[in-house]
């Protein structure tokens, strides 16, 4: 009679109970994950337009926005986006003061906000301060 | 003869701690996501450069649907610049940071009045914009 020596094999498992730890330790995983996504931007400082004197008021330089995306208006003349950098810049250049520096933005209701980020953008790199005036705050002179 | 009587025991199976846990925190993210703005839609417009924000008590969210939204409950916008003058409190200047995040297509219309509530409220405005990729 031959006997064999067979080796039992060992059935191994992840115990059952540790399935909920696995689970638990994976979304610790992924929330941590997802949380450290930082949020990214531009700071922008607004002064408000009722700080600005009404006599200096005159002497800014006032951008109008519109739903055009190629064109604004500086001081009522149609300019093209690609030479708005060199019109400030040759404003701003003689204005040494900050509060001469103020830039006014004027925006159509359907001005879509990535054209003012945009325009807004380049006022601030070229050294411009940005206010913004509304609708209820500008001054009609009825004469 | 007199039999003993056995105490019955009454343990917390310890299989179980793990599922506790699990649905604590499952309960948690849920709590804390119905108080962050992470569950609404919005495009952010694109910028050249941009900086970290940094950490913010408030943040204001224009949808696509133009819907004003804070720290992700609905406001309306005649409440914005006293909530959140409420909410920065005495928070000293350079720290009273509010994020603003605006679907790049919403009308000034909409954005506007908020930046200017912000603006009222005292708080350093910064724009939630995504980095320009060539």
């Amino acid at each position: 009679m031959r006997i064999r020596n067979r080796r039992k094999k060992l059935l191994v498992e992840p115990p059952a109970s540790a399935t909920g730890d696995i689970a638990f330790n994976l979304i610790v995983f992924f929330l941590v994950c997802a949380s450290v996504h930082p949020d990214s931007g531009r700071s922008q400082t607004l002064p408000r337009s009722d700080e600005v004197d009404a006599e200096e008021e005159l002497e800014n330089i006032e951008i109008q926005l519109s739903r055009n995306p190629n064109t604004v208006l500086m001081n009522g003349e149609p300019v093209r986006i690609m030479d708005l950098v060199a019109r400030l810049k040759s404003k701003l250049a003689t204005k040494t003061r900050e509060e001469d520096r103020v830039v006014v933005i004027r925006s159509e209701p359907d001005t879509p906000y990535h054209h003012w980020i945009d325009i807004t953008g380049l006022v601030e790199d070229t050294g411009g301060i940005i206010t913004i005036q509304t609708e209820e705050e500008r001054e009609v002179r009825i004469e | 003869m007199k039999l003993s009587r056995r105490t019955p025991r009454a343990d917390v199976p310890s299989m179980a701690m793990g599922d506790i846990a699990f649905n604590l925190l499952i309960f948690f993210v849920i709590l804390a996501r119905a108080q962050d703005d992470s569950h609404l839609q919005w495009d952010p417009a694109v910028a050249k450069e941009v900086e970290q924000a940094g950490a913010a008590r408030v943040s204001l969210l224009l949808d696509d649907e133009n819907k004003i939204y804070l720290n992700g409950q609905p406001i309306g916008m005649a409440q914005i610049a006293a909530d959140v003058t409420d909410i920065l409190g005495d928070t000293p200047s350079g720290e009273r940071i509010v994020l603003l995040k605006v679907h790049k297509d919403v009308p000034a219309l909409y954005f506007q009045p908020v930046i200017e509530a912000i603006s009222e409220a005292g708080g350093d405005l910064v724009h939630i914009l995504e980095e320009q990729h060539d």
